[in-house]
């Protein structure tokens, strides 16, 4: 993956060759048939075999039993001092010759996989073809929840859909405008809380003096996010990108801190308990959004699927070509006369209302307290912006769907306690073999590839930070 | 390349979603004694910072079923679902909607926290599932409208109350510095006891504090205020590097704290020399007197290899234990119907209390014990109710 | 009870934990310094250093009694030394496995991000495997009574120890990238890598350095930490968020406005968790570095290993 490659023309053999000629410094350039005995015993090869064997320990340790203070070797040294660890020495040994002799399995994977992948491709650079995968897709989505056991479907709305619309949102300001916002989960805080204050007497001690349906408070929440990230935008926008992570970040920890201290306003730790769900009294339809969870998934997926759409014109815009703009050179962009500062704004201020939009839809959905907009959440968020691709729609929704399908899917895998284990091992995994997200964008990898051909300076976000060229 | 990167998404995206919804537990009716089997399940903090709380409740949870299930007297065994919701009202809903899927579930034990339980139990009442909760405090629970809540341990209202007349009558305090953790448990017991406290014409000064490892200026600020006693509302970890503080720098007043920190690791994680002499109220037992609790400290460090009890141990295993004894009344008709009509009616001399229930799903006269560190060990001192008339 | 009376308590107070923000900030500080990267998974480094320390100052640790003397130095230096190489270890293993492979492939810099809250989330929760999820309390290694009285604050012998330890790694990492001919290469990576590369540096060797010397310094404000309070597999977090803020109110890159920084915050949480509900003195603490950061966008000290170090 290193240098900027020709889109659309796979070149497995030369990476795996450099990489190989880059980690034996003192041994021989010419490239060897990797299936060659010599091959295998070549420093980088045993050096290959000694990290596999070294994961396998690792796995070893993960999977054995739990320790304690008293004994705190004891449970790694019992882990590894069973007679399971020969099962993954086995598995590290085949995965090295899995690897070594790579080079064929790799080309036969391309052979096979060539017809489907043409076929695919080229309807996707048809004219029209997007469209087309988007609707399938789109398909998918819709019936896919119907298979599903109620707990998942539970999940799609909780996890997966209120995590996407977020995603979608923090998107705007991380991949379009390319800011750092490590506090995203105020706006969604200020979204749920705002619906408690109007549709309630009861879920908190400070409340409107009237109720409102949530669907009324929906452009509610949407302006009050959103000129929350004017207000704390205005004076920060200036700072640079690490500083203004700092400053988000502690935006975000201020309002979690406010909402959980202000017993008297908001019910503090406790919680808001009692918001009204979603209903509809229109032209004689009655419906009310209840506990199921399939209604709100429909709701939300409607959402995203608008959201994503409206995006998708933003981007193409002036405004969004303006945004692409200053995130690749902001000076260039400033004396090309570019409101550099009123559109890094409007990127703050449109990313806010989104989360402030989800805010409604997730406390008239379910209870809420202060927890649910904790700094680890914030995180999460920009980890599945950057999981998934930033700056590309379809990306970021990929990229909740698999990050929060992994949480749940571990659920029954694994020790819920041990869960984080392996969920930590998959991002660190993903990012070292896919770095630019499951789908990126297009534009963004491009200037990625400038940048590292030192055509222009990307942004803060895209840069590769100083010395990776090694 | 260009292509790739979607097709693999859809790739991934399916194997999820195809895994997600493949998930569904397998098991058998009957196990190998051929008894038959029911199954209970639990919900609790499995994951996360207070995760211990949870393994101490779900040990609990195992040590009654081991000890069911070896007992002959039982025509049954139990099995044992696990549901995490991490103590948040995030994924206190797909956790509860997880023991609603699986059909063999007939009760379960949890939800832990106040919060995951207002999130979790419209979806419970709602499948009319029965569920207990061995460490939900919060007062309001039993007012929200749930059907199918019941709690083995007293809302924070009566602990709040006991624990003001402990203070005034028997301490003679006359200033209470009353610290919370700003947690929901800690604030809604210092909010149960502060009113109490006033209402008996004492001093209150109110602080919270967020969980944390450094109580030293926390502590200066304490000693400042000169109160006769300090009560703490929140879990034993804190606690003890709280006392750790307080003592370096030499604070004479008395501490005192409730259930949450009700823990022998108290002890362990304070040093006795800081801890001697600190009060612990709680709506729990006496642990010391009774020798069915010494038989299930033993039995419980049996079943967990080697681990102690710890909060909400005790309850956790009353519950588990009340359960098993309605299903033995119901006989051969153990479904989740008739187990949430029969529930309200149990009567199970527990090891924490009898666990008996008014309609509301409170539990019946709960007596709160103090206890007090005595040469590192927590030592009964007796009922408030007692202590205070004696 | 008024503010003045315990104003100097709450300084002392202030400065201890301080010292503590500032040592970890040191790690931050000097990784942005060379790679303008934040290293979020730094935390986990100082969680495993301050285990490694305080089971080895445990295992050494006579049984009865709390030992004075020569013997509290012996155990203070080794549970020093040993975290300190916990904290190295911990930092060498994370640049290999989560950040070097992210660098061969030119990811962008917020992928980084993302592989660092991996790891972290990986060595968080395997360490509460381990471990176990209690809080771990390490026995007094020394009589902790009141060395000397200044202005009425009692000043004790657990915070002279972490002053005079501060300080001297602080002393030191100064003149390591002042006065060494390691420090030139830090400083020339820091400045422009580029050049550096041209100028027979190597770089690598100089990112591997840097993370070790963060390491180190990190285990070793681990121990201190642990020796101080307890340590738990979830200890990292809180520390980390506060080291980092600490960095930026000084200004990121630059290793004296660390040490600056993580006093400061030390003071103005101690300050202001007295002034106010304890609860908010994060907030209070958050809003201090907004405003800073209003009035000097780039820290206290301006920001750049390479030119104010």
């Amino acid at each position: 993956m290193t240098g900027p490659n020709v889109p659309g023309q796979p070149a497995p053999r030369s990476s795996t060759s450099t990489r190989e000629g880059r980690e034996g410094p003192g041994g021989p350039r010419r490239v060897r048939p990797s299936w060659h005995p010599a091959g295998l015993r070549s420093p980088a090869r045993l050096r290959q075999l000694g990290v596999l064997v070294l994961l396998g320990l690792l796995a070893a340790v993960v999977t054995g039993p739990t320790g304690n203070s008293d004994h705190p070797l004891r449970a790694a040294w019992d882990s590894i001092a069973d007679p399971r660890i020969v099962l993954f020495l086995v598995i590290a040994v085949v995965l090295w010759l899995i690897v070594a002799l790579g080079g064929q399995l790799r080309t036969l994977a391309v052979r096979w996989t060539t017809p489907v992948r043409e076929p695919v491709g080229a309807a996707y650079g048809r004219r029209g073809g997007p469209i087309a995968l988007n609707l399938a897709l789109l398909a998918v989505a819709i019936i896919a929840p119907m298979l599903f056991s109620t707990a998942a479907q539970q999940w799609m709305v909780d996890g997966v859909g209120i995590y996407a619309l977020l995603a979608l949102g923090l998107n705007v300001v991380v991949g379009y405008a390319g800011l750092l916002d490590l506090g995203y989960i105020a706006f969604f805080a200020i979204g749920a809380y705002t619906t408690a204050y109007f549709t309630s007497q009861t879920a908190m001690p400070w409340h409107a003096p009237f109720t409102l349906n949530p669907f009324f408070v929906f452009p509610i929440a949407l302006l009050l996010a959103a000129l929350a990230g004017v207000v704390l935008g205005a004076p920060t926008l200036r700072l640079r990108g690490d500083y203004l992570a700092i400053v988000t970040l502690g935006f975000g920890e201020i309002i979690h801190l406010l909402a959980n201290n202000a017993d008297g306003v908001t019910n503090g730790a406790r919680g808001a308990f009692g918001v009204p769900h979603l209903s509809i009294h229109l032209l004689g339809i009655d419906y009310t959004w209840g506990i199921d969870p399939l209604p709100y998934y429909y709701l939300l997926l409607a959402i995203i699927v608008i959201v994503m759409i409206a995006f998708g014109r933003l981007e193409r815009s002036r405004i969004g070509r303006s945004w692409a703009a200053i995130r690749e050179d902001e000076i260039a962009a400033e004396a090309t006369g570019v409101a550099t500062l009123r559109l890094k704004l409007l990127a703050f201020a449109i990313g806010a209302s989104v989360s402030g939009f989800a805010g409604v839809l997730f406390a008239s959905k379910q209870f809420f307290n202060p927890q649910s907009f904790s700094l680890q959440a914030s995180f999460f968020i920009v980890a599945v912006v950057i999981f998934g691709g930033m700056g590309s729609r379809l990306g970021v929704v990929v990229g909740a769907v698999v990050l929060q399908g992994l949480t749940f899917y571990l659920r029954d895998l694994v020790a819920p306690a041990d869960r984080y284990i392996y969920f930590g091992a998959v991002i660190v995994t993903m990012m070292i073999f896919r770095p630019q997200g499951l789908v990126p964008s297009r534009r963004r990898r491009r200037e990625i590839e400038l940048s590292e051909a030192g055509v222009g300076a990307a942004d803060a976000l895209g840069a590769a930070p100083t010395g990776a060229r090694p | 390349m260009g292509r790739r990167p979607i097709l693999g998404a859809i790739a991934l995206a399916t194997a999820v979603t195809l895994s997600a919804a493949a998930c569904g537990s397998s098991g058998d009716d009957t196990s190998s004694s051929g008894k038959k089997t029911i199954t209970i399940g639990f919900q609790g903090v499995l994951s996360g910072d207070n995760q211990q709380l949870g393994l101490n409740a779900l040990y609990g949870v195992k040590t009654a079923i081991a000890e069911v299930n070896a007992d002959a007297s039982y025509p049954f065994e139990l099995k044992l679902v696990e549901s995490d919701d991490a103590g948040s009202p995030d994924q206190g809903p797909t956790a509860a909607q997880k023991l609603i899927d699986n059909k063999k579930v007939v009760a379960v034990v949890g939800p832990m926290f106040s919060g995951a339980t207002k999130a979790s139990e419209p979806a419970y009442s709602q499948a009319g599932l029965l569920s207990v909760s061995p460490s939900a405090t919060n007062p309001a629970l039993t007012t929200l409208g749930f059907t199918s809540f019941y709690r083995v341990i007293a809302p924070d209202t009566v602990q709040g109350k006991a624990a003001a007349d402990y203070l005034a009558d028997v301490l003679k305090a006359k200033k209470v510095y009353s610290l919370d953790d700003k947690s929901e448990y800690g604030t809604g017991l210092s909010g149960a006891l502060e009113p109490e406290l006033k209402a008996k014409g004492i001093e209150v000064i109110h602080d919270g504090i967020n969980p944390t490892k450094d109580y030293q200026s926390e502590a200066t600020k304490i000693i400042a205020a000169k109160p006769d006693v300090l009560y703490y509302s929140g879990y034993y970890a804190e606690l003890a590097l709280l006392t750790k503080a307080l003592k370096d720098k030499g604070f004479t007043g008395k501490i005192a704290s409730g259930d949450g920190s009700n823990d022998p690791q108290y002890v362990a994680q304070a040093g006795a020399t800081a801890a001697e002499g600190v009060y612990l109220t709680c709506p729990c037992g006496d642990a010391n007197s009774d020798p069915k609790a010494a038989a299930f400290v033993e039995s419980f460090k049996k079943v967990n290899n080697g681990a102690k009890p710890g909060t909400y141990s005790g309850e956790a295993y009353d519950a588990t234990k009340a359960l098993a004894t309605v299903f033995k009344q119901l006989g051969d008709d153990v479904n989740r119907e008739s187990v949430l009509k029969a529930f309200p009616g149990v009567n199970y001399a527990g090891i924490t209390k009898t666990v008996s229930f008014e309609s509301n799903g409170e539990v019946k006269g709960s007596n709160v014990y103090v206890y007090q560190v005595k040469n590192g060990a927590i030592t009964v001192l007796g009922n408030i109710a007692d202590l205070i008339k004696a | 009870m008024g503010f003045f009376d315990q104003f100097w308590q709450l300084t002392i107070d202030g400065l201890m934990v301080g010292s503590l923000y500032a040592v970890i900030a040191l790690g931050y500080t000097l990784v942005y310094g060379v790679l303008q990267l934040i290293n979020f998974a730094h935390s986990e480094v100082f969680m495993l250093g301050s285990f490694g320390g305080l089971f080895a100052a445990r295992a050494l640790l006579p049984d009865g009694g709390v030992p004075g003397g020569f013997q509290s130095v012996y155990l203070v230096a080794v549970g020093l030394a040993v975290g300190a190489l916990c904290g190295a270890l911990a930092a060498f293993t994370l640049e290999r496995v989560a950040y070097r492979p992210l660098r061969r492939r030119s990811a962008p810099r917020l992928a980084y991000l993302i592989s660092a809250i991996g790891a972290s989330l990986f060595a968080v929760n395997l360490a509460g495997k381990e471990f176990g999820r209690q809080n771990v309390d390490l026995p007094d290694l020394f009589h902790n009574d009141t060395v000397f009285t200044l202005f009425g604050a009692d000043v004790s012998t657990q915070s002279l120890v972490i002053f005079a330890v501060a300080i001297a790694m602080l002393v030191g990492l100064d003149r390591l990238v002042a006065g060494t001919r390691l420090g030139q290469g830090i400083r020339a990576v820091a400045q422009d890598a580029d050049t550096a590369v041209l100028m027979g540096v190597n770089v690598e060797r100089i990112i591997i350095v840097t993370f070790v010397v963060g390491g180190l310094l990190a285990g070793a404000g681990g121990f201190l930490y642990a020796m101080t309070f307890n340590a738990s597999y979830s200890m990292g977090f809180v520390p980390g968020v506060k080291a980092f803020t600490a960095a930026v109110l000084g200004g990121i890159g630059n290793v004296r406005g660390a040490m600056l920084g993580g006093l400061l915050l030390g003071l103005v949480e101690s300050y202001g968790g007295y002034l106010f509900q304890a609860s908010y003195k994060d907030v209070i603490a958050f809003l201090v570095l907004v405003a800073i950061l209003m009035i000097r966008p780039s820290g206290l000290l301006g920001e750049r290993l390479g030119r104010a170090a």
